[in-house]
């Protein structure tokens, strides 16, 4: 396992390096920068700005400057957050979109599982058509309407609960129900798939002939082995995951990776859309890692060589 | 007696008994199982299914509206672009939607929008079918390492975030409507590559393919004659679940800035200009969301619908 670990991690350098650079190029081939908009400047302070961060150099030699600073750790200064690092900005932006991130997951887990369960054990009643509605409605409606809904009842109409800013516990409920909505249809519907599949198996029914009840299969036989691919899901999930907390964060104006990002990409802040997308990469690679990890833990067929 | 032999006498030994209540239903059965093509029976499959079929009218009348649209007819009384002085104003009957801040008809705009909204969800849709066929049928028809490679890009594309990737995208290729389709078409046609793969090397085997090779036909016309009429159905299915994740994307993308902006107008666009003002009048946004909701919805519902109409597994079963 820890073989596998280690694989995974020489692994990630060159898929790093080969985002780094895609991401590099991307940004910076388009015509325009980040100091475009400040046309007040007059051009020896924008040829000395541009001078400080080196953008007046040729694009290779920024390129392996930057790789260079990369390699030793600095992710590079942020144009507009003046005297912000990325280092810092990412230091502080990483930990409150994790919170919120794992806050959301949590919900959908709790929610999403049990009721994909129970619409696969009533299947083809009515319980199961209005999961199967639930869910299909909670894929379909964009994260900014679930967000807009929230907002509107809980903050606007009912005024129980905050929806902006990232202080309190109480202020975690709003965006974290608006992040898990899609990612609770997604697992409700793969758990019912999964449930499905193996409640067809051969040992479900003799468990069922031996005596066993119905209940009592489902726990210890049926939910055990339909897991599995639950399990392996993380890694999409994750982008999942991402995908919303762009939506959220903005939504909510919580300081996190997701709304860094857009103000980035809008702003032309180079450093910093490299940062943070350097980030979320190295977080679906973790998460697929885990994946991986969780095959080998969970299902003794399995085992990766390594 | 003598009547009934006489009408045998007339009749053609060889056709069955007209008069006989048991051939005449065989005879209407055959006639009719035989005109039922692969379509038709498909249609009969979805219209068994509610909210497939609810979703299939309501699809229709989306796009019907649409296209009414682009000829100038709206269903109401305003233009998408006439302002009144009635700013912001609640849903009222002459305004069943109210109105936006230039007292523009929101009802209106969202028909114009839909013009938009849906054509970007088509669009990508065709964009997704032709790179990921093209793309899938080279990986699943040569096989081998260019598969394995070919697959692996497929693999890696997969596990990106779209919107990550999009609006990364967006940076280099604009925030108009080709830049929005540049990269809508970048996510989207991995489903059908893989879709279109397994199906190509799960028929190479059959009998049917060898056949068509030993009689000397060519690659592109196996291709196109021989496998991809065998793998549309799933190509139909995911096509369909292609459109709403494109109109939500779009609609995601506009809304918070970095998609579409006015004077473009689509439905992303309509809720972002209701974002703004939610706490005071929430009728902005939530008829633009209600209206990408329905479409969404529907599609979703419509493709489930028609995976389960044109899978052969299930057909047996309900036979």
């Amino acid at each position: 396992m820890f073989g596998l670990i280690a694989r995974r991690i020489l692994w990630a350098i060159p898929v790093m390096f080969i985002v780094a650079s895609a991401t590099f190029l991307l940004v910076r081939i388009v015509p325009g920068g980040p100091f475009d908009e400040d046309k007040s400047l007059p051009p020896e302070v924008l040829q000395n700005i541009k001078a400080k961060y080196h953008l007046d150099r040729p694009v290779h030699e920024q390129y392996f400057f930057y790789m260079d600073r990369l390699a030793h750790g600095d992710l590079g200064i942020s144009y507009k957050y003046v005297h912000r690092t990325v280092n810092d900005i990412l230091a502080n932006a990483l930990p409150v979109s994790i919170e919120l991130g794992f806050a959301g997951l949590l919900i959908a887990i709790c929610v999403g599982i049990p009721l994909g369960c129970l619409a696969a054990v009533r299947r083809a009643t009515t319980v199961d058509y209005l999961c199967m509605f639930l869910t299909t409605a909670g894929i379909s409606v964009p994260g900014f309407v679930v967000g807009a809904l929230l907002i509107f009842v809980f903050g606007i109409w009912l005024r129980i609960l905050p929806v902006a800013l990232w202080e309190s516990p109480r202020h975690v409920l709003l965006p974290a129900l608006t992040l898990a909505a899609g990612p609770t249809a997604y697992l409700a519907r793969l758990t019912r798939a999964s449930v499905l599949e193996v409640m067809e198996k051969d040992w479900v029914r003799t468990a069922r002939s031996k005596g066993l009840s119905a209940q009592a299969t489902i726990i210890k036989h049926v939910l055990r082995n339909s897991l599995m691919p639950v399990v392996t899901v993380l890694g999409p999930l994750t982008a999942i995951l991402i995908t919303g907390s762009f939506i959220v964060e903005y939504m909510y104006a919580i300081p996190g990776m997701g709304r860094f990002f857009i103000t980035a990409v809008t702003n032309r802040d180079y450093d910093l859309i490299m940062g943070t997308t350097l980030v979320f990469a190295l977080l679906l690679i973790i998460a697929n890692t885990l994946v991986d990890l969780a095959y080998t833990v969970l299902d003794p067929k399995v085992r990766i060589e390594g | 007696m003598s009547s009934s032999l006489e009408q045998l006498s007339i009749q053609n030994p060889g056709e069955p008994d007209p008069n006989s209540d048991l051939s005449r239903d065989e005879s209407y059965a055959n006639k009719r199982r035989i005109r039922r093509g692969p379509v038709q029976e498909a249609w009969r499959r979805l219209k068994s299914i509610p909210t497939a079929y609810v979703a299939f009218w309501l699809i229709l009348f989306m796009i019907s509206m649409a296209i009414l649209s682009a000829f100038g007819i709206h269903l109401t009384a305003y233009n998408y672009d006439e302002t009144s002085l009635q700013t912001i104003a609640n849903p009222s009957w002459s305004h069943l939607m109210g109105t936006d801040e230039l007292g523009r008809d929101l009802l209106t705009r969202i028909i114009y929008g839909s013009q938009l909204s849906i054509s970007i969800g088509l669009v990508t849709a065709g964009i997704a079918l032709v790179v990921g066929t093209i793309y899938g049928a080279i990986a699943g028809y040569y096989g081998g390492t260019l598969d394995s490679i070919l697959m692996r890009g497929v693999d890696i594309a997969y596990s990106l975030p779209d919107l990550l990737v999009m609006i990364l995208v967006g940076v280099l290729v604009g925030h108009g409507t080709i830049g929005i389709l540049f990269a809508l078409g970048l996510v989207s046609w991995m489903g059908t590559a893989r879709l279109v793969r397994a199906q190509f090397l799960q028929l190479q085997h059959e009998e049917f393919i060898e056949a068509a090779r030993a009689s000397g036909q060519s690659t592109f016309w196996i291709i196109t004659k021989h496998l991809l009429p065998n793998a549309l159905g799933p190509i139909i299915v995911a096509l369909t679940f292609t459109v709403p994740s494109a109109i939500l994307a779009e609609s995601t993308l506009s809304f918070i800035g970095l998609g579409l902006s006015p004077p473009a107008c689509s439905w992303g666009t309509l809720a972002a200009d209701g974002w703004r003002a939610l706490r005071t009048h929430p009728h902005l946004i939530f008829f633009p969301s209600l209206f990408i909701f329905t479409a969404v919805l529907s599609f979703n519902f419509l493709g489930d619908g028609l995976r389960d109409a044109l899978d052969p597994r299930t057909r047996v079963k309900s036979k």
